[in-house]
């Protein structure tokens, strides 16, 4: 099989504008950073709170947290789905095969991800620093905010590994979304698609895009570093 | 007059090991006074808790005639006017100015008004010339200093120092030492904790001594 | 290509077992998810000693299996698609097997309100006018070939809003977007009687001749593609257009009814 006239061709797509490609790419995109952005305000104090506060609990919480990481995202959208369903608790909302069902499985997929990074994060924190903004007369929230930009890069990177774990998986979206053109057909659930029909063009372009993307961000995370990662 | 601070019935345990059993001091506004005792006596513990960053069992403090609980939450206000510098001083991984900034940023001061007296103190400290260094780039006396200076901006009633030379020698201590002379002459209240015995010797600073698990003025 | 490795083993396999032999068919979903394969081709193996193995896509997509020398023998429902893919030499010996005929279907509220109509073309019309949802197969698969049609004789464009849900995927999972979107779809008869328990969907539209939905067996060219098992496929259309294979197919029923009906010639 010729490989070379679809990667062509993949190519003249992508630089062509064609606007049900980057309709494709744009919900990737989007889906992905709202998911974080809604989770970022509960998942970063939340992290903060666990890593610093003893409660009842808090070691199976965390033990719970890390169990979760690598949870398989395929079932995470069967459960979503029988929840949103029309015979399911959530029905009613009709949520089921729109936008809104893959970014809440995706805040699903994120959330365990965002929390044990954050955890690790504040808990390799010199505890130093929120005595020192204490001491220099900060209040605990703003304390608190100080240690969290402090650990600004090792809480970034579990934005940088969730992101890449939301954007480039399929089980979730391809169930509660429905691969449905123009309104839940993502990146991931497309390359199935098109694959599957032959349509080898339009699978190359947008894994190209994929794997600039995740590596990409990831790359971006390492450059931003720089010194500051590497002590 | 009565003191400006008063620590009272200290009782501050670790598991099984009693570090102060009823322990009392009594600082005077404008006066210096020098902590001394063995390495493990609980100095710095001692000083963190009139600090407010650990609690004793039991206790009571006193700050200009306001009372609470040692055991209990270290009143809010109090933070502004107490200021503590830890033994290895952490500088934000910002800027030099930034950290000096930072609690009078707390206070609500504009920016300009901020950054004039943030220069004004690196300039104390000598540190002027390091304006445009990462903190972490600092060298340890440097820290030590960029900490002092960040205390200092704040005009802090009471200034608690813990091992403000710690681990300098020579040139680096020397100048710590002219800045804590500096910060003792200029009528702070300050309490140093420390074994360094140029420190201990200044005539002006009250010794207090840590033994037997108790707190006293010493010769 | 996992569909070559797949074929590629399970052929290696049958050659080792002694004598059996084994046809590739690429047909359409409604042929798979209506039970009908699963009930013909044990009869064809115990005739013949012949395994059919089978792959379920549309028909665009099964033709392009066939073009690609990937099967033995397509079984689809496009006669326009069909005409094509024999006219440029990629399928020999096609012969008619069986019709049933496609139904539009839609929530039992049925917002835009065409129950009862004879007019297919008029009804996507009125649904489009409401605004109801309405799924599309939008794979090329026969039935999505059909609805197009449909689109053309009402002279609308099918592309609006939220409400035109195209989603590559198959009949099964058409109607079960149409059920949770409470909206219409295109569906095969047989497909839809085979999906009753599962969606609440009930037959809006019947009986519009453009409605009848033929089937057609098309072995795929030897000389294309030397490889191909073409005597074991001429053996299976032989069988399917034979009076046993053709009573096989209107012996098939759900839930009492019969869903396909024999139509060789």
């Amino acid at each position: 099989m010729d490989l070379l006239e679809p990667t062509r061709q993949a190519f003249a797509l992508l630089f062509s504008g064609d606007r049900e490609l980057w309709g494709i790419i744009w919900l990737s995109l989007w889906v992905s950073v709202a998911a974080l952005a809604l989770l970022a305000p509960l998942c970063v104090p939340l992290g903060f709170v666990v890593a610093r506060i003893h409660f009842p609990g808090r070691r199976a919480l965390v033990v719970a947290m890390q169990g979760f990481l690598s949870f398989p995202t395929v079932v995470v959208g069967l459960v979503l789905y029988l929840v949103l369903s029309r015979r399911g608790p959530l029905g009613a909302f009709e949520l089921l095969f729109t936008p809104s069902a893959i970014l809440i499985g995706y805040m699903v997929i994120a959330l365990p991800i965002l929390m044990v990074f954050t955890v690790a994060a504040v808990q390799g924190a010199d505890s130093r620093i929120y005595e020192t903004a204490r001491c220099l007369g900060a209040r605990p929230l703003r304390a608190m905010g100080t240690t969290l930009w402090e650990v600004r890069f090792a809480v970034t990177a579990g934005f940088v590994n969730a992101f890449g774990r939301v954007v480039s998986e399929v089980g979730c979206a391809l169930l509660v979304g429905g691969n449905i053109a123009g309104l839940t057909r993502n990146i991931p659930t497309a390359i199935a698609l098109e694959t599957s029909k032959g349509e080898f063009a339009y699978g190359i372009a947008l894994g190209f895009v994929l794997m600039v993307i995740a590596v990409g961000v990831n790359v971006a995370l390492a450059w931003l570093q720089g010194e500051g990662g590497l002590e | 007059m009565s003191p400006l601070f008063k620590a009272e019935g200290i009782v501050k345990r670790f598991g099984e090991r009693v570090l102060f059993d009823a322990a009392s001091l009594e600082l005077e506004t404008g006066n210096g006074y020098v902590l001394i005792g063995p390495n493990g006596s609980g100095k710095t513990t001692l000083l963190r808790v009139l600090a407010g960053l650990d609690s004793a069992q039991e206790g009571k403090l006193v700050y200009r005639a306001r009372e609470a609980a040692a055991a209990g939450p270290y009143p809010e206000p109090w933070r502004r006017e107490i200021v503590y510098a830890h033994q290895q001083p952490y500088l934000f991984r910002t800027s030099l100015a930034d950290n000096v900034e930072y609690g009078l940023a707390r206070r609500g001061m504009v920016r300009e008004r901020r950054a004039a007296l943030a220069a004004e103190a690196l300039a104390w400290a000598g540190l002027a010339a390091r304006h445009g260094v990462p903190p972490h780039r600092l060298s340890g006396g440097e820290k030590h200093r960029a900490a002092l200076a960040r205390a200092k901006v704040l005009n802090p009633v009471l200034l608690l120092l813990d091992e403000p030379t710690a681990n300098l020698d020579g040139e680096a201590r020397a100048q710590v030492l002219e800045l804590v002379r500096a910060l003792i002459t200029e009528s702070h209240t300050v309490l140093i904790a420390t074994h360094d015995p140029e420190i201990i010797r200044l005539a002006i600073l009250t010794r207090l001594r840590v033994s037997a698990q108790r707190i006293e003025v010493a010769e | 290509m996992i569909k070559r490795i797949v074929f590629a083993l399970a052929t290696l396999l049958c050659a080792a077992t002694a004598q059996a032999q084994t046809v590739r068919m690429a047909t359409t979903t409604s042929t798979a998810n209506t039970g009908l394969l699963d009930y013909l081709l044990p009869k064809f193996r115990s005739r013949t000693g012949i395994t059919v193995q089978y792959v379920a896509v549309g028909t665009g997509a099964a033709l392009k299996i066939g073009e690609q020398g990937d099967a033995d023998v397509v079984l689809v429902h496009d006669r326009e698609s069909e005409e094509k893919f024999v006219a440029a030499g990629f399928g020999v010996k096609r012969r008619d097997v069986m019709y049933n005929d496609f139904v539009i279907v839609g929530a039992p509220a049925d917002p835009a309100q065409i129950r009862g109509m004879k007019d297919a073309a008029e009804a996507l019309k009125r649904i489009r006018a409401a605004g109801s949802a309405f799924v599309s197969r939008g794979d090329r698969s026969g039935t999505h070939l059909r609805e197009l049609q449909l689109w053309r004789a009402a002279g609308v464009e099918p592309k609006w809003g939220g409400y035109y849900l195209s989603i590559g995927q198959g009949m099964g999972t058409a109607l079960i977007m149409a059920y949770e979107k409470r909206g219409y779809t295109l569906t095969d008869r047989g497909t839809y009687l085979a999906y009753l328990k599962k969606t609440d969907l009930q037959i809006m539209v019947e009986g519009d001749s453009r409605l009848n939905n033929p089937y057609s067996v098309i072995a795929i060219n030897p000389s294309r593609h030397p490889r191909i098992n073409h005597a074991g496929a001429t053996r299976f259309i032989d069988w399917l257009t034979s009076d046993e294979g053709q009573r096989a197919i209107a012996g098939y029923k759900v839930g009492g009814a019969q869903l396909f009906f024999p139509s060789a010639k």
